[in-house]
């Protein structure tokens, strides 16, 4: 005979990973770096904005990238292109970074050089947003080529944005994209965040997106 | 597919908290773990990781019972509570996207379930 017995845990699953989370806010914070987690879904433009973004702002904030995929290293080839550290995290398939990974990956960068690191999460919109890396801030992107309910139908990231962008503008005349309703979502789903609107290939919005992401390094590093 | 990550987390804690039953028991018969709508987990892929990843450990054959918790919110434009589906995240009353989530990123393992077998 055997008797069965009943064990309450409520254990949080994300523990571990808010552990690394914390200790590398702890590392940012020692080295006075600010820490951006990008994060869209796949071709909406980050590798893009950030080959844009990171010249214009050469001579004012010293970079690093962290490139997140599931294979290749091509998109940290087009960055190695702007002479800054860029290294390549390879999840081997994992739809997200995890905070572990991004904290042996910060070790490796030459942080005594460094006011910004950015990270260029997986392409995805669900997973990248669950799993906290210790970053200053997420920044949600979003292209006029995908639909404009994205930040109701993946509430999560939108809501914990930082701020969003919403690139490719120069291509508004060209597809059904609902600028006015996309906005209106985003104020909804997360009033504090500011939205820019940008073309990575024009320049449009540029120094509005660039003002404010130069402000939110300065208050957070 | 953030399932086996988490899967990962799940059979780490149970491992060790099962470890830590005193007396020890025969065996683990049931895992139960709450997960909230918005974490977005696939129940078939997250039983099959269970599956998977606690094989040749002592939680192997347990059953893991996942207990989904809905996406319920408040609205703070009309102060509607209620239930929202994953994909529309707008408020059932007024249609505004202004909402605090109340439920829904839960993820916690929740009881284990074992035997002990009883003396002859």
């Amino acid at each position: 005979m055997t008797t069965p017995r009943e064990i309450k845990v409520y254990r949080d699953l994300m523990g571990a990973n808010a552990e690394w989370a914390a200790k590398t806010r702890a590392l940012l914070a020692e080295r006075s770096i600010a820490m951006v987690n990008v994060i869209s879904a796949p071709g909406s433009g980050k590798t893009t904005l950030l080959e844009r973004m990171i010249p214009a702002l050469a001579g004012r904030l010293r970079f690093a990238v962290l490139e997140g995929d599931l294979e290749t290293t091509r998109d940290a080839e087009r960055l190695d292109a702007l002479d800054i550290p860029v290294y390549q995290l390879l999840t081997g398939g994992s739809c997200h970074l995890e905070a572990k990974l991004v904290h042996h990956a910060l070790l490796d960068l030459p942080l005594d050089d460094l006011e910004v690191v950015i990270v260029e999460n997986v392409g995805n919109l669900v997973c990248p947003a669950e799993f906290d890396i210790g970053e200053a801030g997420k920044l949600a992107i979003l292209s006029v080529t995908e639909g404009e309910d994205k930040p109701v139908k993946y509430p999560l990231l939108f809501h914990e944005a930082v701020a969003a962008v919403i690139t490719k503008i120069d291509l508004l005349p060209y597809v059904p994209f609902k600028l006015e309703e996309c906005r209106r979502y985003l104020a909804q789903t997360n009033p504090a965040a500011p939205v820019f609107e940008v073309s990575s290939l024009t320049g449009a919005g540029m120094d509005a997106w660039l003002t404010w992401f130069t402000a939110f390094v300065a208050a957070h590093r | 597919m953030h399932e086996f990550a988490i899967g990962e987390a799940l059979v780490s804690a149970v491992l060790s908290e099962l470890a830590a039953v005193q007396p020890p028991p025969a065996r683990l018969t049931r895992v139960r773990v709450v997960v909230g709508a918005m974490r977005q987990v696939v129940p078939e892929y997250l039983e099959f990781a269970y599956e998977v990843l606690t094989q040749e450990t002592p939680a192997a054959g347990s059953a893991l019972e996942i207990r989904a918790l809905p996406i319920t919110v408040r609205c703070h434009a009309c102060h509607w509570e209620g239930t929202v589906e994953l994909g529309v995240f707008l408020c059932g009353a007024c249609g505004a996207a202004d909402l605090a989530p109340l439920t829904g990123m839960e993820l916690y393992l929740d009881q284990l379930e074992v035997e002990h077998d009883d003396p002859a």
